[in-house]
């Protein structure tokens, strides 16, 4: 008995394949076009769907047993499913209207099978199984590709959010500012200091600016990061003068047993600028004003 | 420890103190080639050193084996440093900045500590293994 | 591996260029140190900006031989540390160099200079001429 038990499958996908390519799209696109205007390709999406049509012929045809077909990753089904999927989580469809995709050819082929084997229900059954189950595991590897794609953005996402969060700004020749946002942790404060090296380096800032205005808390970690760039800053040879620290920043700290020595702290940011503009000899005059 | 695949390794025998130079650079340039950046490629070459020293004072003779383990998602640079001295005695008091018997800054264990994401220190009377490693998410 | 040491007036410059051994280093300290004596040295400037590595051994070397020449009576400045040296020796703990640091040999001069200017004795040999 070498007999495909799964044959009407082949047959079904072999003859009426542009019927099922058409159906089933039209039914995708009806809701995605509604969904995600301007963000769908229907040339693409109908060329994808023959060719996951086509491979889709190709895994039941080759198979024989009766365990159901296997679909991995890496084979041609796996990796059209992938791409398309990873392609929707890139254009933010939701994780559900991405899934439709699979469900719907589901239901047409279903469709399809019992239309033409209302005839005999045994072989019905064993046909709609195989299909729920392959279909199924497509559905499984499509979500998989949806989450990772999604990941591999979040954490693009949060390190270019990084990099934004952490300039360093020439204030005047030999006069750096570091405006610190945000909550510090230990990632941050790595590249912050990292880029704040670099900058000191390149610019020969004899002066550093850091505002800290805009740290919301400050406990022993934060405290002890900055206190490490403000070191290794002076490892370099650069001043450092720190500016906008809260009372209860101020309170915290000495608590905490931090006196940033070596440090001038100045209230204001506009305090620690005159002052380092002092430091390098410059001072801020007024000149009368443009309109007499 | 979990098993790691290991895409290459490179051992360098640490027999006297013109072997510190040569181990930090071997590290520095594999990690380099990994895709570690300058800063990263400073802590590994610097951690190095420390360990080679401590090997060159303490431990007569040793080596210091490079191992790539990174795959897609991580960068990760293991780091096996082995001698076979006569140990140390407590590890606890060695881990301790201002710690020594050498006459050095005593800041060499505990620094290398500090500048890595791994650190594995085994000793007996024979030998002693440190294993480093540091790991970076690709972007 | 000697390096040299460039004597200007009652100053001395020293650039290191290579990575150094742990021989090296103490053969530096040691010339170093000796010429300070020789010549009365008001001042030492030491540029590190080709050394990529400072582990504690050298770190301390750098401290030792600053400390040495405070004792002889020289001003120390030290100058082109990394900004990656730098970071990593902070890491690896604070104070592990405890000398005036600057950006280059130009404003390592011009400090060492002005820091000259205010000590008694810098005009003391001159004068007496």
């Amino acid at each position: 008995m070498t007999t495909n038990s799964l044959a009407p499958i082949v047959t079904l996908l072999q003859q009426h394949r542009a019927a099922i390519s058409s159906e089933w799209m039209t039914e995708v696109l009806r809701v995605w076009m509604r969904l995600y205007p301007g963000l769908v390709n229907e040339d693409e999406l109908r060329r994808q769907a023959d060719a996951l049509l086509k491979e889709l012929g190709k895994l039941f045809s080759e198979h024989s047993g009766e365990a159901p077909p296997d679909i991995t990753g890496n084979s041609e089904l796996g990796e059209i499913a992938r791409e398309l999927s990873s392609e929707r989580a890139k254009k933010g469809f939701k994780p559900a209207d991405t899934a439709q995709y699979v469900i719907t050819l589901k239901n047409v082929l279903t469709q399809h099978l019992v239309r033409t084997l209302n005839e005999s229900p045994t072989s019905l059954t064993l046909c709609l199984r195989a299909v729920d189950d392959v279909l199924d595991r497509l559905s499984l590897l499509t979500f998989d590709a949806f989450v990772e794609t999604r990941e591999r953005v979040i954490a693009q996402q949060s390190l270019s959010l990084v990099e934004l969060s952490t300039p360093v700004i020439l204030l005047w020749n030999n006069v750096l500012l570091l405006p610190l946002i945000g909550v510090i942790d230990t990632v941050r404060a790595r590249q912050l200091t990292e880029r704040l090296l670099e900058s000191i380096t390149k610019h020969e800032a004899s002066v550093t600016l850091i505002d800290v205005t805009g740290v919301p808390v400050f406990d022993t970690s934060v405290a002890r990061h900055i206190m490490k760039a403000i070191d290794a800053a002076q490892l370099l040879g650069s001043r450092i003068v720190m500016t906008g620290i809260s009372p209860e920043g101020a309170q915290t700290l000495t608590k905490l047993g931090i006196s940033f020595a070596n440090v001038i702290s100045r209230a204001t940011l506009r305090a620690g600028l005159a002052e380092a503009l002092q430091l390098v000899g410059r001072r801020i005059e007024f000149t009368g004003g443009v309109h007499k | 420890m979990t098993t790691q695949p290991t895409n290459s390794s490179e051992r360098v025998p640490i027999l006297d103190a013109s072997d510190i130079v040569r181990a930090r650079g071997v590290a520095r340039q594999v990690a380099g080639r990994i895709g570690f950046g300058l800063a990263d490629q400073t802590r590994l070459a610097t951690a190095v050193s420390e360990l080679a020293r401590n090997v060159v004072q303490y431990g007569e003779d040793g080596f210091c084996e490079i191992v790539d383990a990174s795959d897609h998602n991580e960068m990760r640079l293991g780091i096996l440093v082995e001698d076979h001295g006569s140990g140390i005695d407590n590890i606890d008091k060695a881990m301790k900045d201002g710690y020594t018997t050498g006459g050095g800054l005593g800041a060499g264990l505990p620094g290398t500590r500090r500048l890595m994401d791994e650190f594995v220190i085994e000793s007996e009377p024979g030998l002693t293994r440190i294993s480093i490693a540091l790991v970076r998410k690709r972007s | 591996m000697k390096i040299p040491i460039l004597r200007l007036g009652r100053i001395l410059l020293s650039s290191i260029q290579v990575d150094l051994t742990d021989a090296d280093a103490m053969q530096f300290q040691d010339d170093l140190v000796n010429k300070i004596a020789e010549i009365e040295a008001l001042g030492i400037v030491i540029d590190i900006t080709s050394l990529e590595v400072v582990d504690s051994f050298m770190a301390r070397v750098i401290n030792d031989t600053a400390g040495m020449a405070r004792l002889l009576g020289a001003e120390v400045v030290i100058c082109g540390v990394q900004p990656y040296v730098a970071m990593t020796l902070v890491e690896m703990g604070r104070d592990l160099i405890g000398v005036d640091c600057t950006f280059n040999l130009d404003q390592g001069l011009e400090i060492i200079k002005a820091r000259i200017e205010m000590r008694g004795d810098a005009r003391m040999i001159e004068g007496e001429g």
